[in-house]
């Protein structure tokens, strides 16, 4: 008997869920290894796909490791080939929560607690940072910024060009998600 | 000589990359055959150039899906007043990957061939 209700419960509380959740395909994520005086090691990707759950604050999000942009073409080959490996790791993959997330407060920008796990090259790294919210036009507007080092991804930069990348990389991201139907 | 050969090097050293529409398409078809054809090989197609036949049945603020689950995204300036659900269209685009949240084929720099 118990354990119908609870089936129920979960069925009843999924499916409100599903009407609750927001989403992008298009989300830009940045990151930014630049050293002072040195070429800028900079790359856009504008096709993340995010989920998030406004009842629960829960977050997945997912990148193409193949799709960040560089402005080098040799830039670019090396980090896919090199450094990422992208043909046998092609996806980052990021699954958290928002903790107390609430959607009255977003007729403002307000700040609130993202913690997950970032999962890159097939290694999983804690990721706590702080994200802001705000609603425009029925959209979600997420923003952050966080860090990440190489070596938490098992990345070997070769010493030759040690000095040319900076050693804590920043990622930041930008998101407008439209509820899904 | 010299010259050629600094300019040469430059090119190749600082050259931006290639723009999906100076890339030759490694497929041209129905986007059927096309999904038939990405499911056999769901990450050998990542990166690849196609174009693409199909129905557009949604648009979204800067991308269109073509035949239910093909996503194609364009870039940011791309005018996409004159595209209207049910209308056939050929789209050049770079395949991304298959996007498992959303149970699709993302493509981006996607251009409207006809």
């Amino acid at each position: 008997m118990k354990r119908t209700n609870l089936i129920i419960i979960i069925l009843f509380t999924s499916i409100v869920c599903n009407a609750q959740k927001y989403y992008t395909r298009s989300g830009v994520t940045e990151f930014n290894a630049s050293e002072k005086a040195f070429e800028p090691v900079v790359a856009i990707n504008n096709s993340t796909t995010a989920i998030f759950d406004i009842n629960t604050g829960e977050v997945v999000g997912q990148v193409f490791i193949a799709s960040f942009e560089f402005k080098n073409a040799l830039m670019q080959e090396h980090f896919n080939e090199n450094y990422m490996e992208s043909s046998s790791y092609p996806k980052a993959i990021f699954k958290g929560k928002i903790d107390n997330f609430s959607k009255d407060r977003l007729k403002t920008v307000s700040e609130f607690d993202l913690v997950g796990i970032l999962t890159v090259r097939g290694k999983e790294k804690k990721i706590s940072t702080k994200v802001l919210v705000k609603e425009i036009n029925k959209k979600l507007i997420i923003t952050s910024n966080f860090m990440v080092k190489p070596e938490y991804f098992y990345i070997k930069i070769p010493s030759i060009v040690q000095e040319k990348i900076a050693n804590q990389i920043q990622i930041s991201i930008k998101y407008e998600l439209v509820e899904k139907k | 000589m010299f010259g050629i050969g600094v300019y040469t090097f430059y090119n190749y050293v600082f050259s931006e990359p290639t723009k999906v529409i100076n890339i030759a398409s490694e497929f041209i078809g129905q986007s059927d055959e096309f999904k038939y054809l990405f499911t056999e090989d769901l990450e050998g197609w990542s990166n690849k150039v196609v174009e693409i036949k199909g129905t557009i049945t949604g648009i979204y603020d800067n991308g269109v899906l073509l035949d239910e689950n093909i996503y194609c995204q364009f870039d940011q300036n791309t005018d996409l007043s004159s595209i209207v659900v049910n209308k056939e269209v050929v789209i050049k685009g770079k395949v991304v990957g298959f996007d498992e949240l959303l149970m699709e084929i993302k493509l981006n720099q996607c251009i409207i061939i006809q």
